[in-house]
């Protein structure tokens, strides 16, 4: 009688623990990610990089994505295409400051559809740019107060002097994707995105790289999202500084940051 | 000259009508359901049938061998409806006129409404008549379209009876004082006594008998109570 | 509570857009809406299917479509480009952007009130010698008043409140497109827009109450009117 019991017992537990960890492999990560890293994000997903099960993968402006995890969203791990909206987040003491590390880096750069004749140089002054943009034409750029690449971007034209004679002729988008999708359809010629989102698209060239210097240094943080912070979560972070994700991250253009 | 020949099935119902007759005034008579306000329609363009033809005085309004098939607004025909049908936002004057020709000369529109004793009326709107006054504003409105021929639908259906009276009194003056070909729908034998010069008994969607005024008049009386009360076939 | 300079031009432009975009949808609105209350013909629900598309992709999918059809190079963009009318990026985009969004609604609103008109006074009205235009605007027009009244203030708020496909098709540019919806994302993407935020969103809130009460004032008027015949 009580063999039988005891075999019962073991079983159950067996099957307790087999089913808890079926669950626990079963739920797959989220990662609520910056919109530029969405090519590099799903190569690595795809290509098992990030462990099995692959990653959930949100892309999204920063600035959303942060409002998001301060609100509670059901994040792991979040990475942000600047400081200020991970500060944003440590100050809602929604991260856990430990885990926070520098993963990235970027350039900002200027580009045109291919066909463009354009001969726009960095440090020339605004001329270039006027005659580039024509009568009618409009400077393709992301939100200048809240998207990380529009903030970088009014840095560096405010510091080469620029931000005053090209600011009104700025049209100004939602994520950094949407610009660059301007200048792929043609509809805007000349924009202002990552090197990243450049080095991908066969549909736009890169006329200049901005100077590092005229703006903050472009760093990607990224972080375990407080009450996430477990072993599936860490073994993932580590996995995006691993060798084989460093090597995607250069193949799309961004700076993988030493520790 | 009413010339009526229709076939029309629709569903379970089916009408299959065909008379010829010279009276000025035509009634056709006969239970609810019958078959009778179809056949006003028919002859309005608001029913088609699907083979027949209607003509009134040689004037051909439908013919489905000649491809001939008028719409509503050609016909010329002065329709008043079971419901009458006043247009809730116009006034009285406006609906009156409302299907006037242009040429009409200066006092057909005085005389309708002195006719019809309307002048007090003019300025209200169709929710401020009584049951009577509409019907009477809706001939009216018929009459000023200065039409062919006037088709009335069942003119003194659901009024009581001071406005059954009247209404008829106005009815009867029209007819001494218009020569107007007018069909007249309905299942009453005072109206149609009083206003018909000959009679279409309708039963189940079909002419039982095509009798003058005075052969009808009889035969009610004889019978005292309204051929073919039955009710048809199909509802 | 004052509304700073930027403020302002966002809401000032919004009243534009809005109004010149519902006052473009408005007879093609009004046409289509007959056509569905008043016809039948071969394909009708996948024409139905076709005027509600904007009602049911995503925004941000419409103003793409937008910007491909519209926008410079685009299909007819080149012809309103070669024209001197370009649309993209200026106010007249976010004004096409709001009336394809609002469109939907208008038809949905003016069908009910097309079809709510009695047709035997429109048979009547034929009867009397009237042909079709007569009819439509002397008849059908006037008795569905209120349920155009209301569909256009729920348009014009739906119009006044459209961002997804506004900002796909045209971004935002100060005093060109960036309308009062998009002024408020921005502020509430910045850190310490927050008060602005709060400011816009009143305004779009009285405006949304004053939509919804015109609508239902006429909706509900025209059912007691009903009830007492």
């Amino acid at each position: 009688m009580r063999r039988i019991q005891r075999l019962v017992a073991c079983v159950m537990v067996a099957g307790a623990g087999a089913l808890g960890s079926a669950m626990a492999a079963a739920v797959p990560p989220t990662i609520f990610a910056a919109a530029s890293l969405e090519p590099a994000l799903d190569q690595m997903a795809h290509e098992g990089a990030l462990g099995t099960p692959a990653p959930r993968l949100v892309y999204a402006a920063s600035s959303a994505l942060a409002r998001q995890i301060e609100n509670g969203a059901p994040a792991d791990l979040f990475i942000s295409a600047d400081e200020r909206w991970m500060d944003d987040v440590a100050r809602h003491d929604a991260i856990v400051p430990s885990t926070r590390i520098d993963l990235l880096g970027n350039a900002l750069v200027l580009i045109a559809p291919p066909h463009s004749m354009s001969k726009v140089q960095i440090g020339q002054g605004p001329a270039p740019w006027l005659e580039a943009l024509g009568r009618e034409g409009h400077l393709a750029v992301a939100l200048p107060d809240s998207v990380p690449a529009g903030i970088y971007a009014k840095q560096s034209l405010t510091k080469l002097g620029m931000w005053q004679v090209l600011q009104p002729r700025m049209a100004m988008t939602r994520d950094v994707r949407a610009a660059l999708n301007f200048v792929v359809l043609g509809q805007c010629p000349l924009g202002i995105v990552y090197r990243s989102d450049a080095v991908s698209e066969l549909r736009v060239k890169v006329l200049a790289t901005f100077p590092a210097a005229s703006h903050k240094p472009i760093v990607y943080p990224a972080a375990i999202v407080k009450g996430h912070d477990d072993d599936a979560t860490r073994a993932l972070l580590a996995a995006l500084q691993a060798e084989r994700a460093r090597g995607v991250f250069r193949r799309w253009g961004f700076d993988v940051l030493a520790h | 000259m009413i010339e009526l020949d229709l076939a029309l099935r629709r569903g379970e119902f089916s009408l299959d009508l065909a008379l010829q007759s010279p009276a000025r005034a035509l009634a056709l008579f006969g239970p609810s359901g019958c078959g009778k306000t179809s056949t006003l329609l028919g002859i309005a363009g608001l029913l088609h049938p699907d083979r027949g033809r209607i003509a009134i005085d040689d004037r051909a309004l439908f013919d489905s061998d000649a491809n001939i098939d008028l719409p509503p607004a050609h016909r010329n025909l002065g329709v008043v409806f079971q419901d009458a049908r006043l247009f809730p936002h116009l006034s009285v004057r406006d609906n009156l006129r409302y299907g006037m020709p242009h040429a009409a000369a200066k006092h057909a529109f005085d005389d309708v409404v002195h006719l019809l004793e309307l002048s007090a009326l003019l300025k209200r709107r169709s929710g401020q008549l009584s049951g009577g006054q509409i019907r009477r504003v809706a001939i009216g409105r018929a009459l000023l379209r200065q039409p062919q021929a006037l088709l009335l639908d069942e003119p003194l259906a659901n009024l009581h009876r001071e406005a059954r009276a009247e209404v008829l009194e106005h009815l009867r003056g029209l007819k001494r004082g218009f020569a107007l070909s007018t069909i007249l729908v309905s299942h009453q034998p005072d109206e149609v006594i009083a206003l018909a010069d000959s009679v279409a008994l309708i039963e189940d969607g079909r002419l039982a008998a095509l009798q003058s005024a005075e052969a009808f008049r009889s035969s009610t009386a004889a019978s005292g109570v309204p051929i073919a009360a039955n009710a048809c076939a199909t509802g | 509570m004052l509304l700073t300079h930027a403020e302002t031009v966002a809401l000032v432009l919004s009243f534009k857009v809005s109004l010149v975009g519902v006052a473009c949808s408005l007879p093609v609105a009004v046409g289509c809406a007959w056509l569905l209350a008043r016809t039948r013909f071969f394909g009708k629900p996948l024409f139905e299917g076709l005027l509600l598309l904007p009602l049911i992709l995503p925004p941000v999918v419409t103003g793409y479509v937008l910007l491909i059809v519209f926008g410079h190079h685009g299909a007819i963009g080149r012809w309103l480009d070669a024209a001197g009318l370009s649309v993209a990026f200026r106010w007249t985009g976010a004004a096409l952007a709001a009336a394809v969004m609002a469109f939907p609604l208008l038809v949905v609103a003016l069908r009910n009130a097309f079809e709510s008109v009695d047709r035997k006074l429109e048979n009547a009205a034929a009867t009397l010698g009237a042909g079709p235009w007569r009819i439509f605007f002397g008849i059908t027009l006037p008795l569905s008043a209120r349920g155009l009244v209301a569909g256009l203030a729920l348009a014009f708020a739906r119009a006044f409140g459209e961002f997804g496909a506004t900002i796909t098709f045209v971004s935002s540019i100060p005093g060109q497109t960036r309308t009062l919806p998009i002024a408020l994302y921005e502020l509430i993407s910045t850190p310490g827009g927050e008060s602005g935020a709060l400011r816009l969103t009143l305004v779009a809130v009285v405006i949304a109450v004053v939509a919804s009460l015109i609508a239902a004032l006429m909706l509900l008027r025209g059912v007691t009117r009903e009830a007492d015949a």
